[in-house]
């Protein structure tokens, strides 16, 4: 006997194909900018670009979440039960990196 | 938006059982807690690799070599004489991960890891395509946007064995680096070898999920979803590949 299963879900739109080419040319451009810095920056060592970089990192997560792994179209609860608890990632990305200028210090002297 | 409408006028509707209030099912929803709680795990390691490269000295600038030069026989040598490679002093990535698979000995920062990165990001497109041919109940479609997927991982682990295979050949391991600190090369295996065991489980569960559409059993269950859930696994393995790539090889 087959048994057919009622499924719970959030409807994907129409142009769904269209979305997902969309979103892997925008993912291709941004890696190939990433590129394109990378040998332009080669020999600078600033703080900038690395904030550069991962502001590129950031946009590309953002739209493999939205498009790729459907976020964008569930529920706002959903969503924000995934994103939120990412401030805790935020505040150990601060401490550790307030706290590693001291060890730097320490291993200085 | 008559979705959120029906959560704010109507809660007692939504919450009050007999379905998913997320409007999701209950194998998806914990796949995301799951993606959640892997993300942490992936932070820490990551957060764990910027806190330890902080407290080293930073990489100088190379004035040495250019991309596309040719590179002598004891590179590593002459960069550790030139005080490029000591272990006071984190390396810098463009001179430690350099080579190209069939054009050995010459300088190509970043060309091999961005082959892998598109590599990854394709396949990535190819399951979202096998998700979405799903939804549309084609099995036809799914089958070979499965296959695609499945090619583009093991493509992938295959380069991570060749980027592995060069840098262990050159001496590095997790006790030991010619390039700098130890715990540059600790790092290097620990993040990438973590990432990497996600790609191989992953492939894992792409071909069972395979064998499951080619036998029919989504097709009598009525949808695709496992599909989606092996996706949603899928996606996020791209999306840390994303941060590895910036912070072991671009900074």
């Amino acid at each position: 006997m087959d048994h057919i299963e009622h499924l719970e879900h959030t409807e994907s739109p129409a142009n769904m194909k269209s979305q997902i080419w969309r979103t892997f040319w925008v993912l291709l451009a941004l890696t190939l900018v990433d590129i394109v810095l990378y040998f332009v920056l080669l020999s600078s060592h600033s703080i900038a670009k690395n904030i550069l970089f991962v502001f590129l990192g950031i946009v590309k997560a953002f739209y493999i979440v939205s498009v790729f792994m459907h976020m964008k179209f569930e529920r706002k609860f959903l969503v924000w039960i995934i994103i939120a608890p990412m401030i805790f990632v935020c505040f150990l990305i601060w401490l550790a990196l307030t706290e590693a200028g001291y060890t730097f210090g320490m291993r200085l002297f | 938006m008559a979705n959120s409408a029906t959560l704010t006028t109507d809660s007692k509707q939504t919450w009050g059982g007999g379905k998913s209030p997320f409007s999701v099912s209950y194998g998806k929803l914990m796949m995301w807690i799951f993606l959640l709680s892997d993300a942490f795990t992936f932070s820490s390691l990551l957060v764990a690799y910027g806190f330890v490269r902080f407290t080293f000295t930073g990489s100088l600038p190379n004035t040495v070599v250019k991309p596309f030069a040719h590179l002598s026989h004891n590179f590593v040598e002459e960069m550790q004489k030139a005080g490029m490679f000591v272990t006071e002093r984190w390396p810098s990535p463009e001179l430690v991960f350099n080579h190209f698979p069939f054009l050995h000995g010459i300088h190509l920062p970043l060309m091999f890891v961005s082959l892998m990165t598109f590599i990854l990001i394709f396949s990535s497109v190819t399951m979202v395509l096998a998700v979405e041919a799903g939804h549309r109940m084609a099995k036809k479609e799914v089958e070979n946007y499965m296959i695609l997927t499945i090619i583009g991982g093991a493509a992938f682990l295959g380069c991570q064995a060749w980027e592995w295979t060069n840098f262990i050949t050159e001496g590095a391991s997790l006790s030991s680096n010619p390039f700098g600190p130890t715990a540059f090369a600790a790092l290097f295996f620990i993040v990438t070898g973590f990432h990497g065991t996600h790609v191989l489980s992953g492939v894992i569960l792409n071909i069972v999920i395979y064998l499951n559409v080619v036998n029919g059993t989504y097709e009598k269950r009525g949808h695709y979803e496992m599909v989606e859930k092996v996706g949603l696994y899928w996606h996020f393995v791209d999306l840390v590949w994303v941060f590895v790539f910036t912070f072991f090889y671009l900074i």
